[in-house]
This record gives C-alpha cells, sequence and structure tokens, in this order.
C-alpha cells in the first residue's frame, strides 16, 4: 500500500508549486525581499506604536513588543484575505484550461503567506527569549516560557485554517458577485480596528466588550498576546463561543467553496 | 472481452443551464432584489456512451452546444444535473492558450501546466526536453511567456498537450495551430495517437479531416444530439449544411 494515491501526490505537487510561484513572484518584485517581510511590520509597530501609545492606555510592560504580537497574526489574515478574495477572477485562464482542485489556487496563498509570517514569527519568539533572558529568567522560569512558545505553532495552525476558510469563502463570492472584492477591500481597514490588536478590550466598557466577540479573530490575537506576553484574558462563554464562531465560518467557506467551485468556469 | 466495450465516457441526460449575464452581477443588487435571470439551456438532457479506442468526431454548427459537451466530459465545468463518468486521463486541447501564465518563463509555464493537466513531477522533468524540441522553441524557452507569439504559445500548449499520455484526448479546432511545418509534425503526432489505443473526440469544421480520421460522428444540434453513427451521419449533415447555405442571399 502506497501512503497516498497518485492523485492526492499530483495535487500535493501542484499545491506546492503554485505556493512556491507566490513566493517567487513576491521575491522578484520587491528589491528588498526577505527583508520586506519584518520591515512591513515593524515599520507598521514603530508608527502606531509612537502614535497609539499617547491615547491607549495599555498595562503592558513594553506597549511596542504588544503591538508588534497582534499585528503578525493581523497582517496574515488581512493580506491572505486580501489577496485571495479576486484570485479565481485573476487565475481565469486555469480555470478554462482542466480540472484541477479549484481550491489550490487559495490555498497556495494561504501557505505562501504562512511561510513569511513563520519567518517572522520566529524572529519574533528569538527577540522574545533574549528578552527574557536579559530580564534575568532562571531556568526553570525559562523552560517554562519554552513551552508556551511551542503552544503558539498550535495556535499559528488554527490562525490559518480560520483565515484558509475566510479566504475561501470570499473568493467564491467574488466570482458570483463582482463586488465582494471591493466590499472586502473597504471592510478590512474597518475589521483592523475592531480587533484587539493596538488596544486591550478590558479599555472598553463592560457592555461593548461583548460586541468584539462577533469578530472571530478577536480569541486569537488575545491568544497569542496571552501565550507571548501574559497578557491576561477571561474564559468566559464569550470567549468559547467566539472560537465556535470561528470554527463554523471556516467550515462554511471550506463547504461553500467546494460547492460553488465545479461552476466557476460558467462565470469566470 | 472485447477491447471496445471498455466504456469511456458516459454521460446521463446532462442538461447544461447557463445564466445569462448582461452586466457584472453584484452583491448588492441581490441584496435588493432577485434580477429577473435570463437562463439560456446549452444542453438539453443529453445520453451518450462512448467506449475506449473510439476515435469520435463532433460536427455541428456555431452555438450547438459542442464546446459545452467537450467541457462537461473533461470536467472543467459540471452539469446542472445528470451524471457524468469517465475512465482514464483526460486531456483536453480545447482553449490551447489557457492556463499560460504570462510573467513566467516557458519553462516555468511547463511545469504549471504539466501539473494542472494531471502529469506527475517526474514525469514532466522527463518529458520537458521532448515538448521542447516538439514545439521548436528552445531558443525562448527561458523568456517570459508574453513575449511569445502568438504561434509559439500554440505550439507549446500543443506540444505539451499530447506528450501528457492522455487515454481520452479532446481535440477543439486544434489543427489550426501553427505554421504548415508545425501542422504536418502534429498530424503526424496525432497520427500517431489513433493507430494507439486511445479515445479520441475531436471537433472541426474541416470535414474532410474528420473524414479520414473517425469512425464515428456525433452531431450536436441545439443542445442535443441529431445523430450518433457511422459515415451516414457525416453525410446527413453535409447536406443538412449544404441547405442551410443554400438559404443565404
Amino acid at each position: 500500500m502506497e501512503l497516498i494515491s497518485t492523485k492526492q501526490q499530483n495535487y500535493l505537487d501542484f499545491l506546492l508549486a503554485m505556493t512556491e510561484k507566490e513566493i517567487r513572484v513576491r521575491y522578484k518584485m520587491a528589491f528588498l525581499g526577505f527583508l520586506w517581510i519584518l520591515l512591513n511590520p515593524l515599520l507598521q509597530m514603530l508608527i502606531m506604536g509612537f502614535i497609539f501609545q499617547f491615547f491607549v492606555p495599555v498595562h503592558v510592560n513594553n506597549y511596542f513588543l504588544f503591538l508588534f504580537v497582534g499585528l503578525l497574526p493581523w497582517n496574515f489574515f488581512s493580506m491572505t484575505v486580501n489577496k485571495s478574495t479576486p484570485v479565481i477572477m485573476n487565475e481565469r485562464s486555469l480555470i478554462q484550461k482542466a480540472k484541477f482542485p479549484r481550491e489550490s489556487l487559495v490555498l497556495s496563498i494561504v501557505l505562501s503567506n504562512l511561510f513569511h509570517f513563520l519567518i517572522a514569527f520566529a524572529l519574533l519568539l528569538v527577540a522574545l527569549v533574549v528578552d527574557k533572558i536579559f530580564q534575568g529568567y532562571s531556568f526553570s522560569q525559562l523552560s517554562w516560557y519554552f513551552l508556551r512558545i511551542l503552544t503558539s505553532f498550535g495556535l499559528c495552525i488554527w490562525l490559518a485554517f480560520v483565515t484558509s476558510g475566510f479566504s475561501l469563502l470570499f473568493s467564491a463570492l467574488n466570482v458570483r458577485y463582482r463586488d465582494v472584492n471591493f466590499m472586502v477591500q473597504a471592510i478590512l481597514p474597518l475589521w483592523f480596528y475592531a480587533t484587539p490588536v493596538v488596544y486591550t478590550l478590558n479599555l472598553l466598557p463592560e457592555k461593548f466588550q461583548l460586541l468584539f466577540f462577533f469578530n472571530p479573530l478577536t480569541s486569537i490575537v488575545q491568544l497569542f498576546q496571552y501565550i507571548l506576553l501574559n497578557q491576561p484574558f477571561s474564559l468566559q462563554i464569550p470567549f468559547i463561543l467566539n472560537v465556535l464562531l470561528g470554527i463554523f465560518l471556516a467550515i462554511l467557506g471550506f463547504t461553500f467553496f467546494k460547492k460553488e467551485s465545479i461552476f466557476f468556469d460558467d462565470w469566470v | 472481452m472485447n477491447e471496445q466495450k471498455n466504456i469511456a465516457i458516459q454521460l446521463k441526460k446532462i442538461t447544461k443551464k447557463y445564466q445569462l449575464q448582461h452586466n457584472k452581477p453584484t452583491f448588492f443588487e441581490q441584496l435588493l432584489q432577485r434580477r429577473n435571470t435570463e437562463q439560456f439551456l446549452a444542453l438539453r438532457e443529453v445520453s451518450l456512451t462512448i467506449f475506449s479506442g473510439q476515435k469520435i468526431g463532433i460536427l455541428g454548427s456555431n452555438g450547438s452546444g459542442k464546446t459545452t459537451l467537450l467541457k462537461i466530459i473533461a470536467g472543467i465545468t459540471s452539469p446542472t444535473s445528470g451524471s457524468v463518468v469517465t475512465h482514464g486521463k483526460i486531456v483536453s486541447l480545447i482553449n490551447l492558450e489557457a492556463g499560460f501564465h504570462p510573467d513566467m518563463t516557458g519553462l516555468e509555464n511547463v511545469f504549471l501546466n504539466g501539473l494542472i493537466i494531471g502529469m506527475s513531477k517526474n514525469e514532466i522533468e522527463k518529458k520537458t526536453p521532448s515538448v521542447i524540441h516538439f514545439s521548436g522553441i528552445k531558443k525562448f524557452i527561458d523568456s517570459p511567456f508574453y513575449t511569445y507569439s502568438q504561434g509559439m504559445k500554440l505550439r507549446l500548449s500543443f506540444s505539451l498537450g499530447i506528450h501528457s499520455d492522455p487515454d481520452i484526448l479532446i481535440l477543439d479546432e486544434v489543427m489550426a495551430a501553427g505554421d504548415a511545418e508545425f501542422q504536418s509534425k502534429a498530424k503526424k503526432k496525432i497520427d500517431q495517437f489513433f493507430t494507439q489505443k486511445k479515445t479520441i473526440l475531436i471537433v472541426s469544421h474541416w470535414l474532410e479531416f474528420l473524414e479520414t480520421y473517425c469512425e464515428k460522428y456525433l452531431w450536436v444540434n441545439k443542445g442535443k444530439i441529431q445523430a450518433f453513427g457511422g459515415k451516414e451521419v457525416l453525410e446527413q449533415y453535409r447536406v443538412f449544411q449544404n441547405k442551410k447555405s443554400n438559404y443565404l442571399p
């Protein structure tokens, strides 16, 4: 028995080849190439940190670090969704060519962005550990911190899953309704401020806090801040519902895409 | 068991509806009012069985539903209702230009397209030299695809398609690709295909060409199968066409 069938092997090869293409195209275009992965969130962090520290009284040791931990997953999400939404239209010529799993077009974008995200994330982890050593953490304290870091990789997979779901949903919708791309572009900047990246939820009046749990990214960003920075969060019903909402929407995205994708050729 | 009796393609009551789009559809419109959607029936309850090894010429005027039928067989789109069963690897040369990325080089395109039409990585690596040789664009294979001329694009795409070793090959007016020299090369290659036990579906308005190659003919008219059979179908179609052209002023 072979481990995977030829068909699955072919699918995997195609997905990886598309991902590689995505990554290579990005390096070709950007002058700074690899540096840009890190430079982009760093500059964002510096500018936002400089401005928001005067307005947002977040109780953290280092507001810049707090920002960066939230910005990385947010940037991964927004860049992936932004690029995935029009991808079926952009790659219409592939759609018209042959039968192949359509979702690989979206998933290759997710994977290539995940590759960039993980590089930046690994560098962030190094910075955090160095910071802990300078703070004079003992060996056992450091070991605990390493364990926390390990769990954050599970969180990265969870983030990639939810991002894939939204990317698939919007890209399939955009085939039917061409204005979905514009809507996504309009909504993403607003969505950023509806996600606790530059602030923490406990700064808001209690009655508004619940509203934020309609945003499936809230729990993800909060968990990143909790694991890496020990930023407290409340594990209560709204939080759990928020996690379930994320799962539900992601599965909705996957199934909707699967259902629609066999008719993409009629619409592109 | 007779080789002829293996089913390659089986269609049962295939119906394909298209929604006519007069404008780009938008989500807002959908929310405000249900658009009155005009529909167009491209295929009406088409049933068809093709055995493996058969060479079938497909006849029909423009807009009769030929391409829709081929797209459904190739799995590029799905029918609105009905079932499609196919056995074996299908390669369609319906839209030769499709699938090639203008910013990638010819070689990168060969690799990606090979994967799309179902070749394995190894297979592509092994066959790339002969794909390039056959297409005759050795010098330009590392140039970006947008620098290619129309003829070069078609030649490379055709070359890849026929090197992919399909069980079922779908050709749509591909004999128009390339210059006279390439056409004779392509014809030789297709001759080879016809001598092998491959299933071939071929659309062409060039009836003499079909006559020399095909053993069965499928006549599609107004989304239905008008006739399916041997040489007599071709003759019927000729008569039908002549009648039609006689009406012209």
